[in-house]
C-alpha cells in the first residue's frame, strides 16, 4: 500500500488470471442457471437470465475497475467470492420468491431480486474499498476509537434491538432492518490486529513463568485477552448469540496465535472458553436448551428439534450428487420442509440439491478464501497488515465453518449467516467490505518500471 | 515502532505460523466435509426413507402405489381412481386386513403398506443400485409391485373358519419360511378406510370395535399357550440333553393322583386318567399331554436349559419379519433362578405352558416349523419379490433363524407329535386335526386363563409328517379345549390346502 | 428413461463438474503463486542496512526491499524514517531491469548518495550509501 507517484503511475494493469477465472466462474453459473431453469420449466431454459446477466455484469465491472485502477491485487479472491455469491443467487431464485418481500415505490421485490441488489451493492462496496483504501493510518492511530465504536454498536443493539428467534441481533432503522453484529466483526478484527501486532514482542518474548514449563504473557497484555473471553461469554448470555461469541473468540485465538506463536496460550484459551461455556450451560436455561437440542433433536421433533431434523433430512435426500437445482425440497402441504431456509439453512438446501459433491465444493471455496487471506498475510508488509488480512479472511472462513457445522449437527445451531450465500443485506455488504479490504491489503505495489533506455551508460558496480 | 521493513516479506516465524494455522483451518473444513459425508452418505438411507421425511410424505401424496399380489399372482391390493381424480387403495378381501394393513391419505398406513412404503411408492428400497437408478426416474409415477407368499384362498378360508371368534392363524412353509396365511380376527374394512369417501366412518368403526380389529393378533397378540408349549419344553429337554425318547419318571403315575409337589405347590393333571398306572415315556407323554411328565422334564432341564432353547427359537426378542412382532416370553423375569424364573414352581408351570409364558401365534408357528424342518428354524417372510414397473424382479432371499435342535431329536419330537394326532389316545384330544390320506403331526393346547372364562384353544402342527410342506399355529380366544375349536379348524385348513395341491 | 430426464441429468452433472473444474483452475493459480513466491524469497533483490541515524531506526538494522520501496516520514512508506529532516514522501528506490535506482520525490532537504545530491533517477550499486536527513543507509545484496 504505497503512495508513489512515479511517472506513469497508476496506469491500468491487465489481470489475465482473474479474467480467466471469472470466465470459468461465469460458465459454472450459466450451467447452474440452465440446470435450475430446465428443471423448473420442463425444457431447456435459463432461470432468470436477466438477473444472471446483471450479476455477471457487476462482477465484470468490478474486474474492470480493478484493472483501470492499476492495483496489483490478489487475482483469485474475486472469482471465488463471485462463485459463492452466484450460488447464493441461484438458491434465492430457486426458493419461493415470496419468502421475503419488500416494497420499493411502485415495485414489489421478491427474494431473488433483493439478493441481487444486495450482492451488487456488496461488490460495489468491495470495489470501492479495494481501490480507495491505500494506507492503514486510519487503523494504526485510532484503534481504541474503533474498539469503542464497536462496543457502542453492541450496546445499541442490545438496548434498542428486537428479538429474532431468541437472539437480539436486529436493529430497525426506518424501512431497513440490519444487523450491527456483522459490522462489529470487522471492527473487532481491525482492533485485534492492531493491538496484537503492536504488542507482539511482549506477547511472544517477554513472557512470565507461571508453573514449570508453563509461561504466559505478562499481565498487562493478558488483560485484554481476558476481557475478550468475558465479552464472548457475555454475548452468549445477554444477546443469546452463540454464533457471534464463537466467531469472535475463534478469530481472536487464531490472531493471538499468529502474534505470539504460543500454542499453549491457544489451548488454555480453548479450555477456558469451553469451561466457561459449560458453566453457562449449567446456569442458564436457554443455553442448556440449545445444547440439549444439539445433542438430540429427536427428543422434541415437532418443537425445538424440528429445524435441525428437517435440515438433516434434506442432506440425506441429497445424497452424493444431489437432486438437482430446483428438484429437491419437497413441499408438504404447500410449505417448504425447512423453516427459515434462506437465512439459517442455505447449506441444507444446497446439500439436498447439489449433494455432497456440491457441499464439498462450496466448503472448498471458503477454504480458498481463507488460504488467500493467509497468503496475503504471509506476504504483507508488516505485522498489522498481516494480522488484519488473516483476521478478515478468518472471519469469513470461521463463520462458514460455524454455520456449516451447525447445519450438520456437528456443533449447536447458531444464528449467523453463511457468507455470500445466506440472504441478508447487512451480511452481504459487510462481507463485500471484507473482500475489498483483503484486496486492498494484497496490493503488491506498482509493477517495477521497465529499465531506462539509456542504460548503455553503465556505472561501475562496486559489488 | 519496531525496526521492520514496510516493504519486504514476512520473516520465517510468522510465515510458519500462517502455514500451521492454514493447515488447522483445512483440517476443520475437512471435518465439516466428513460431517456432510456422514449425513449424506452413511445415514442417508434411513433418514430419507423414514416415514416422517418430507420427501416420503410428498411422495405418498403424489405417487401411485404398486400393487400387492399373492403367491399365485392374484391381486390383493390395487388402486382405483375416485371422484376428483385422486387414487385410493382397494383390497381384494377383508380377510387380508391383518397382513396388508391399509393406506389412507387421512390415517397414514399400517401393516405391509407401511412396512414397505418406500418400495410401494417407488422410492427405491434398500438396494443401493435400485436407489441410484430410481434417481434417474423423475418422481416415479409408479412404485414397485410386491409379490407375497400369501395364498388368497387359504387366507380367506382361515378367516371364515375363525368366524365370529377372536383369534389368529399363522400358516407357513417350513422349508422356506413363506407365510401362506396370516389371519387375525376380527378383521377390519381396510378398503373402507382407504376410500376417502368412507375413510372416517370405517376408521372410527374399527377403533371403536371392542374386538380391536386393528390389532394384528397373529404377530402382536400375546397369549398363554397351554399344552402347545410342551413342544418347546421338549426341544429344550432334548437340546440340553436332560431328556431323551426313553425318559420316564417313576413317580409320575402316583403324582397323577396326588398331584406333583413342587416347593409346596401341587401340579395337577387329571385329563388322561385312562393311562392309569402306566409310566409314560416321551412319546406317550406327548400323546396324552401329561402335565406331570412335562413339569418334571422342565425341572430337569432347568431354567437355563429352557431359556437357552427358547432364545434360540426366537423368544425374548422381536422376530425378524416384514411386519412388526411382539416379543414372546418364558417369564416376566427378574427372578433369581437361571432364565429369570422366580422359583421352581414357576418353572414347573411354565414347562407345561402356564405360569408367566406368553407367546405370539407367529412364534408358535415357527416352533412347529422348526420341528418340521429337522431342527432348522426358517426365517419367516411375507414378501418374496419386488417387481419394478419396468418388470425387473428383485427377489427376497429365503433364510434361516438358526439351528435350534439336531435332526434326530427333531425327528423324535415329530414322531411324538404324529402320535398326538393320529395315535389311539391322541385322537381323543386331537381328532379334528386329522386329514384323510395325510399324516398330520401336531399338539393341542388348552390355556387356562384363571377367572371364569373359557380357556384359549390352541393347535400347532405340520403335515405331511414325512416331508412337511405346511406348518401352522391356530389360536381361538376362549374357544374351550384345544380339541374343541383349534384342532378342527386346523384340520379343515389342512384339508383344503392339500385338496388344492396338484 | 425419457430424453428430458436424461438431459436434466447431464446438465446437473455438468454443473457439478464445472464447479470442480473451476476449483481445479483456482488450485492451479494458487499453487503457481506459492511456487513463484518461494522462487523469489524475502529480500532477494536487496536490503538497506542502517549505518548512522539520529534515534530510530536503530543502527545495524536492515530493511528488506521490494522492487519499489519508498522512504519518508509518511506512515505509508516502505521504509518509515522518523528523522526531522525527512519529508513525508522523501525518496523512492526502484529495481529496474538489472539494477537499483534512487530518485528524490521533491523533498525539502534533498537526498544524498555517497555525499552527492541526487537529481533525477540515479543508479545505485551495492555498497553505495543513501543519506536522508540524519539517517544514512547502505544498499547491500539481498540474502536468501
Amino acid at each position: 500500500m504505497t503512495q508513489v507517484d512515479l511517472p506513469g503511475f497508476p496506469r491500468p494493469v491487465a489481470r489475465p488470471r482473474e479474467l480467466g477465472l471469472l470466465l470459468a466462474m461465469a460458465g459454472c453459473l450459466v450451467l447452474g442457471s440452465l440446470s435450475l431453469g430446465s428443471t423448473q420449466a420442463g425444457g431447456l431454459a435459463l432461470a432468470q437470465p436477466a438477473e444472471l446477466a446483471i450479476y455477471l455484469g457487476a462482477l465484470a465491472a468490478m474486474h474492470l475497475a480493478l484493472v483501470v485502477a492499476g492495483r496489483r491485487v490478489d487475482e483469485v479472491l474475486l472469482p471465488v467470492v463471485g462463485l459463492l455469491g452466484g450460488i447464493g443467487l441461484l438458491l434465492a431464485e430457486r426458493l419461493p420468491q415470496d419468502l421475503v418481500v419488500q416494497r420499493v415505490g411502485p415495485l414489489t421485490l421478491g427474494l431473488a431480486s433483493l439478493q441481487l441488489i444486495w450482492l451488487v451493492l456488496a461488490f460495489a462496496v468491495g470495489a470501492a474499498a479495494a481501490i480507495a483504501v491505500r494506507s492503514d493510518r486510519w487503523l494504526r492511530l485510532y484503534k481504541y476509537t474503533w474498539a469503542a465504536f464497536g462496543l457502542g454498536l453492541l450496546l445499541l443493539t442490545f438496548v434498542f434491538g428486537r428479538d429474532v428467534n431468541g437472539s437480539r441481533l436486529t436493529l430497525d432503522v426506518g424501512p431497513v432492518s440490519w444487523q450491527p453484529s456483522e459490522l462489529l466483526k470487522v471492527i473487532l478484527v481491525v482492533f485485534f490486529a492492531a493491538y496484537l501486532a503492536e504488542n507482539r514482542v511482549q506477547l511472544a518474548d517477554a513472557r512470565v513463568r507461571v508453573a514449570g514449563p508453563l509461561t504466559l504473557p505478562p499481565a498487562p497484555y493478558l488483560l485484554p485477552a481476558a476481557l475478550m473471553l468475558a465479552l464472548a461469554l457475555g454475548i452468549v448470555v445477554i444477546q443469546r448469540d452463540l454464533g457471534a461469541a464463537l466467531l469472535f473468540f475463534s478469530v481472536f485465538l487464531c490472531l493471538f496465535y499468529l502474534a505470539s506463536g504460543s500454542k499453549v496460550d491457544v489451548v488454555i484459551g480453548i479450555v477456558l472458553f469451553v469451561a466457561g461455556f459449560i458453566v453457562l450451560a449449567l446456569v442458564f436455561a436457554h443455553v442448556r436448551e440449545r445444547v440439549a437440542n444439539w445433542l438430540d433433536p429427536w427428543a422434541d421433533p415437532l418443537g425445538a428439534g424440528y429445524q435441525t431434523i428437517q435440515a438433516l433430512h434434506a442432506f440425506a435426500r441429497g445424497g452424493l450428487l444431489g437432486t438437482g437445482l430446483g428438484a429437491g425440497l419437497p413441499m408438504v402441504d404447500g410449505h417448504l420442509p425447512i423453516p427459515a431456509v434462506q437465512t439459517d439453512f442455505p447449506l441444507a438446501a444446497l446439500g439436498e440439491e447439489l449433494g455432497m459433491a456440491g457441499v464439498v465444493a462450496i466448503l472448498a471455496c471458503y477454504l480458498v478464501v481463507v488460504a488467500r487471506g493467509l497468503r496475503i498475510a504471509a506476504g504483507a508488509a508488516d505485522d498489522v497488515r498481516a494480522l488484519l488480512a488473516a483476521g478478515l479472511a478468518l472471519v469469513i472462513g470461521v463463520q462458514a465453518i460455524i454455520i456449516a457445522g451447525g447445519n450438520l449437527k456437528l456443533i449447536p445451531l447458531t444464528g449467523i449467516t453463511l457468507p455470500f450465500i445466506s440472504y441478508g443485506g447487512s451480511s452481504l455488504l459487510v462481507n463485500g467490505l471484507i473482500v475489498g479490504l483483503l484486496l486492498a491489503l494484497s496490493d503488491r505495489g506498482p509493477a517495477p518500471p521497465a529499465a531506462p533506455r539509456r542504460a548503455r551508460r553503465v556505472r561501475q558496480d562496486r559489488s | 515502532m519496531t525496526a521492520r521493513a514496510a516493504g519486504g516479506r514476512r520473516e520465517g516465524a510468522l510465515g510458519e505460523r500462517v502455514v500451521r494455522l492454514g493447515i488447522a483451518l483445512a483440517i476443520a473444513f475437512g471435518g465439516v466435509a466428513l460431517g456432510a459425508g456422514y449425513w449424506q452418505v452413511l445415514r442417508a438411507d434411513d433418514l430419507a426413507h423414514d416415514p416422517s421425511d418430507a420427501g416420503v410424505i410428498a411422495a405418498t401424496q403424489n405417487a401411485v402405489r404398486g400393487r400387492i399380489l399373492d403367491r399365485d399372482g392374484h391381486v390383493l391390493a390395487t388402486n382405483r381412481r375416485g371422484t376428483g381424480g385422486a387414487l385410493y387403495r382397494v383390497y381384494a378381501d377383508q380377510s387380508l386386513s391383518a397382513p396388508l394393513g391399509y393406506a389412507s391419505s387421512l390415517y397414514g398406513s399400517a401393516g405391509l403398506e407401511a412396512a414397505d412404503a418406500s418400495e410401494l411408492l417407488g422410492l427405491g428400497g434398500d438396494d443401493p443400485l435400485a436407489r441410484a437408478l430410481a434417481k434417474f426416474r423423475t418422481p416415479s409415477p409408479r412404485g414397485d409391485d410386491l409379490r407375497t407368499s400369501l395364498s388368497l384362498a387359504l387366507q380367506e378360508l382361515a378367516v371364515r373358519l375363525l368366524g365370529n371368534d377372536r383369534g389368529a392363524v399363522v400358516a407357513l412353509d417350513p422349508r422356506t419360511g413363506d407365510v401362506l396365511a396370516l389371519a387375525s380376527t376380527p378383521t377390519f374394512d381396510a378398503s373402507g378406510i382407504a376410500n376417502p369417501a368412507t375413510s372416517r366412518a370405517a376408521f372410527t368403526e374399527a377403533l371403536d370395535d371392542p374386538g380391536q380389529p386393528l390389532l394384528d393378533r397373529a404377530t402382536q397378540g400375546l397369549y398363554v399357550p397351554g399344552s402347545a408349549f410342551k413342544i418347546v419344553t421338549a426341544i429344550a429337554g432334548f437340546a440340553s440333553g436332560a431328556i431323551d425318547a426313553a425318559t420316564s419318571f417313576p413317580q409320575q403315575p402316583g403324582d397323577e393322583i396326588t398331584g406333583l409337589l413342587v416347593d409346596g405347590f401341587r401340579v395337577v393333571d387329571g385329563h388322561h386318567l385312562f393311562t392309569g398306572s402306566e409310566v409314560l415315556d416321551f412319546s406317550r407323554a406327548t400323546e396324552v399331554s401329561c402335565n406331570i411328565w412335562y413339569a418334571l422334564a422342565g425341572l430337569r432341564s432347568g431354567g437355563a436349559g429352557m431359556d437357552a432353547a427358547a432364545r434360540r427359537l426366537g423368544f425374548g426378542a422381536p422376530i425378524p419379519f416384514d411386519l412388526p412382532t411382539a416379543v414372546s416370553q418364558l417369564t416376566n423375569g427378574g427372578g433369581p433362578l437361571p432364565g429369570g424364573f422366580a422359583d421352581d414352581v414357576e418353572l414347573a408351570n411354565a414347562a407345561y405352558g402356564q405360569g408367566e409364558v406368553l407367546v405370539t401365534p407367529l412364534q408358535m408357528a415357527l416352533v412347529a416349523a422348526t420341528v418340521a424342518n429337522g431342527g432348522l428354524e426358517p426365517r419367516p417372510r411375507l414378501v418374496t419379490a419386488f417387481v419394478s414397473p419396468s418388470g425387473a424382479v428383485s427377489a427376497v432371499p429365503t433364510g434361516t433363524l438358526g439351528r435350534v435342535l439336531g435332526a434326530p431329536d427333531a425327528a423324535t419330537i415329530a414322531g411324538a407329535m404324529v402320535q398326538a394326532v393320529e395315535g389311539v389316545d391322541g385322537q381323543k384330544f386331537t381328532a379334528g386335526a386329522q386329514v384323510a390320506g395325510v399324516t398330520v403331526a401336531g399338539k393341542t393346547g388348552t390355556a387356562q386363563l384363571g377367572g371364569s372364562g373359557e380357556p384359549n384353544s390352541w393347535f400347532i402342527g405340520f403335515a405331511p409328517a414325512e416331508a412337511p410342506t405346511i406348518a401352522l399355529a391356530v389360536i381361538v380366544e376362549h374357544g374351550g379345549s384345544g380339541g374343541a375349536r383349534a384342532a378342527p379348524l386346523a384340520g379343515d385348513l389342512l384339508r383344503a390346502y392339500f385338496a388344492a395341491q396338484p | 428413461m425419457d430424453p428430458l430426464t436424461l438431459t436434466l441429468w447431464v446438465i446437473r452433472l455438468a454443473f457439478l463438474a464445472a464447479l470442480y473444474a473451476f476449483l481445479a483452475l483456482v488450485a492451479r493459480a494458487v499453487l503457481r503463486d506459492i511456487r513463484a513466491a518461494s522462487r523469489d524469497p524475502a529480500g532477494a533483490l536487496g536490503r538497506l542496512v542502517v549505518v548512522a541515524s539520529a534515534r530510530t531506526p536503530a543502527v545495524g538494522s536492515a530493511f528488506l526491499l521490494d522492487a519499489v520501496a519508498t522512504l519518508g516520514r509518511d506512515l505509508g512508506s516502505s521504509v518509515v524514517l522518523e528523522d526531522s529532516f525527512a519529508s513525508a514522501r522523501h525518496a523512492v528506490l526502484t529495481f529496474r531491469g538489472r539494477g537499483w535506482y534512487v530518485e528524490d520525490l521533491g523533498s525539502t532537504n534533498g537526498t544524498l548518495v555517497n555525499g552527492e545530491p541526487v537529481t533525477g533517477a540515479r543508479s545505485l550499486g551495492f555498497g553505495d550509501e543513501v543519506q536522508i536527513g540524519e539517517t544514512r543507509m547502505r544498499l547491500e545484496r539481498g540474502i536468501r
